[in-house]
């Protein structure tokens, strides 16, 4: 049995977690953006799609009372933005900086082979 | 209308100097080495900084800086969760398929994205059918960034209306088809870095100078918190808008307005106030000159709207800019100072009706259109998350500059110097915009996309000198932004003609010098074609950007993500993929050709339809005619 080749098995590992951290990222962001967020929550044709508004049924009771509305940290931030968008955006950057300074693999891509055509115009 | 000072044009055409000199440095280069692999790939030798900066600046188009800071203008919050993918859109879009797409087009010396097609799959048809289609979607979405760069050519040089467009075209079209045909790829690369530190630069110290004007984003808050419901559109005309305000909480529930046609010069506006029980039409009559031109003004309009019993009643009528600019007629005449500009409603829309949006609405999701339809439903916040962080691998723009780096170090670098860079410039401009509310005049929604001009010219520049370059970069930065995603598409195309095309597939033994003079006039004449069809575009630009991007992701990413993870995707897989992905995008998107709306099946956009038909049709198709050929599983998954 050939062995696979590192850069194949290292680069799929990478993606894989990659792809479940932008799973995680969609779920989270939208899931509590959706949650905290929004004014109305209403399953119509316009909103969620009639197919899944159907599924999912009525969302009123979580419409958000504007009067709640609070700014962490005294940034002056919406909270839902902040806890939402800017929390898992600063959770990403450190991500990145662990996955590359640590998880990532500087494979060596091997050389740069001529494509038949150039090795063509090269004899000319 | 604004006037644009003498240090916009100044820093504008130095720029332009700037990128003729980039061009003519990158040529040099070209004498120096391989001409293919150097016009068209910069011979695989991008560092770090020029991979992040093409990449970032390929990525962004001149939307970013325009449409981008507008839509934060118009709905507020709602739009951090609009653009919240990009906090993993660098890891996504460069760290799945970077090193493996840099492996396999070194192992096939591939210079194109359909060269790799071709050369995994060993089929031309493949590589053929790539390259139709990328000329396909890249002519599309040219004309729509040509078009989005004259106009704002227009509107730096404040050109008249008369002529204005056609002469902005050939300056914009001459600059960038020039510096590309010369410069080649490593010119492109060269441009993208000067913008792309530019704008970083010019971002990190534009937060602080806005939210100081604005008092602080929580002052701004509580300013959008506490705004009276009104409206916050109004009536486009070409000097002075007409901004329509409830006078007070009780507001009409429908306005429409019907545009004056030149038969007829009458606007008419209609009105219900369901909860009054009121309702009506009141037409204003339009003054032509003898030949047919408006010549009526925003003052006539806003007279006629004061004099009527009802509706003058239900509406303040202002101008949203200031009056006591010089206006000039069309024929760059002073009129006069104030609100004298002639009513001219937008061609082509008939009737508009008008939403009432809530400042507080600002503040929360899901936000709502100008006609009352919700801005981002869930359905569509869920798919942002794959039309940008996922579509975007699959950008044949993108995919080539993963092929361009020199190492995996350079990918690394780049992958956290993008992170940083999008970090700084994407939630800082959600900032700066919801700001821009509080200090800019009411502006409708056609009007909106000049937010970030505004921004620049009245908030920025009125702090000295040294500011307003700072503000000059931000009214050059849509141009910088379309320039260079246009000078890679141009690239795109000419790579596809001659390498793909000719070349590869009509006559593979043809001369270096042949190549050479190819590369050049196919980029310069498909530029000029492009030119051609800009000069009558179509109305709706954002839909062929969104069609574009949308048809290159369904198109590509499985073919090509699979291709260099799955061991069992074949041949005919990969084309079913791609063939499969094309059509769907394009079912899906046929009624904007009648001026419709994209079929976005239970609420979810094209794209995700797309790549979800694309990936079944891989995964079945390999399996019914798998296995992959044995020889072709051991170059490109097995150590060698």
């Amino acid at each position: 049995m050939p062995k696979d080749d590192p850069v194949y098995l290292n680069s799929r590992r990478e993606a894989i977690l990659i792809l479940t951290v932008w799973a995680c990222c969609v779920i989270y962001t939208v899931g509590y953006c959706y949650w905290n967020g929004y004014l109305s929550h209403e399953s119509g044709p316009n909103t969620t799609g009639p197919a899944l508004g159907a599924m999912v049924g009525t969302l009123e009771s979580l419409n958000r009372d504007p009067e709640s509305l609070t700014t962490p940290l005294g940034l002056g931030i919406p909270d839902w933005v902040f806890w939402g968008i800017c929390m898992p955006w600063l959770f990403c950057i450190v991500f990145t900086f662990w996955f590359c300074l640590c998880y990532f693999k500087t494979d060596d891509l091997g050389p740069e082979m001529e494509s038949p055509e150039e090795e063509v115009q090269s004899d000319a | 209308m604004h006037e644009t000072s003498t240090v916009t044009i100044v820093t504008f055409v130095v720029y332009i100097i700037f990128v003729f000199v980039l061009a003519g440095l990158s040529h040099r280069l070209l004498k120096k080495k391989s001409f293919l692999s150097e016009y068209f790939l910069g011979s695989r030798g991008l560092g770090s900084w020029a991979l992040a900066f093409t990449f970032a600046a390929t990525s962004s188009s001149g939307g970013s800086f325009s449409g981008f800071p507008s839509l934060i203008y118009s709905h507020g919050w709602i739009l951090a969760l609009w653009i919240a993918s990009y906090m993993i859109f660098p890891l996504t879009t460069m760290g799945v398929l970077g090193k493996r797409v840099n492996q396999a087009a070194r192992k096939s010396g591939a210079i194109t994205i359909p060269d790799v097609f071709r050369d995994r799959y060993e089929s031309p048809s493949l590589g053929i059918f790539a390259s139709c289609t990328i000329i396909f979607f890249t002519i599309c979405n040219l004309v729509a960034q040509f078009k989005a760069g004259a106009l704002i050519v227009e509107e730096v040089f404040n050109f008249p209306v008369s002529w204005g467009y056609p002469v902005a075209l050939v300056v914009f079209s001459v600059t960038v088809i020039f510096y590309t045909a010369y410069g080649g790829f490593r010119a492109v690369v060269w441009t993208d870095v000067l913008q792309g530190i530019v704008m970083g630069i010019g971002v990190v110290i534009l937060v602080p100078v806005v939210l100081y004007q604005a008092g602080g984003l929580e002052k701004v808050q509580k300013a959008l918190r506490d705004q009276d419901p009104r409206l916050i559109t109004s009536m486009p005309g070409s000097f002075n808008d007409l901004v329509l305000e409830a006078s007070d909480a009780r507001h009409p529930q429908r306005l429409v307005y019907v545009h004056p046609q030149q038969s007829s010069a009458e606007l008419a506006l209609e009105w219900d106030d369901s909860e009054e029980g009121a309702s009506g039409t009141l037409e204003v009559r339009l003054a032509t000159d003898a030949s047919g031109e408006l010549i009526s003004t925003a003052n006539d309009v806003k007279a006629a709207i004061e004099a009527h019993s009802e509706l003058g009643r239900l509406l303040q009528i202002s101008f949203p800019f200031d009056n006591s600019e010089v206006v000039e007629g069309p024929d760059g005449r002073v009129v006069d100072r104030g609100a004298t500009g002639i009513v001219r409603m937008p061609a082509g829309v008939d009737r508009k009706k008008f939403a009432f949006i809530r400042g507080d609405e600002a503040l929360f999701g899901p936000g709502r259109r100008g006609n009352g339809d919700p801005f981002l439903p869930l359905g569509l916040a869920f798919s942002f998350f794959f039309v940008w962080a996922i579509a975007g691998i699959g950008q044949p723009g993108t995919m080539v500059r993963l092929m361009a780096f020199k190492d995996s170090r350079t990918l690394k670098r780049s992958i956290l110097t993008v992170t940083i860079y999008y970090a700084l410039i994407y939630l800082p401009l959600i900032f700066v915009f919801v700001a821009a509310r509080n200090l800019l005049p009411p502006l409708n929604a056609e009007n909106s996309d000049k937010a970030m001009v505004l921004v620049s010219t009245r908030v920025v520049a009125d702090l000295g000198v040294g500011f307003q370059v700072l503000g000059a970069i931000f009214v050059a930065a849509p141009f910088a932004a379309v320039m260079s995603t246009v000078d890679s598409f141009l690239l795109m195309i000419s790579s596809g003609f001659v390498r793909d095309i000719y070349q590869r597939s009509i006559n593979p033994k043809v001369s270096p010098r042949t190549i050479k003079i190819a590369s050049y006039t196919t980029t310069v004449v498909v530029g000029l074609i492009v030119m051609a069809f800009a000069s009558s575009p179509p109305d709706f630009l954002q839909r062929i950007i969104v069609f574009t991007s949308s048809g290159f992701a369904s198109t590509y990413l499985f073919p090509m993500l699979l291709g260099l993870y799955w061991k069992g995707m074949t041949r005919c897989g990969a084309l079913w993929s791609m063939v499969g992905g094309f059509l769907i995008i394009v079912i899906l998107f046929s009624p904007n050709l009648v001026g419709g709306s994209r079929i976005s099946l239970f609420g979810i956009d094209p794209v995700v339809w797309g790549l979800s038909g694309s990936l079944f049709l891989a995964v079945v198709v390999s399996k019914l005619t798998g296995p992959a050929p044995a020889h072709l599983v051991r170059k490109y998954f097995h150590a060698q």
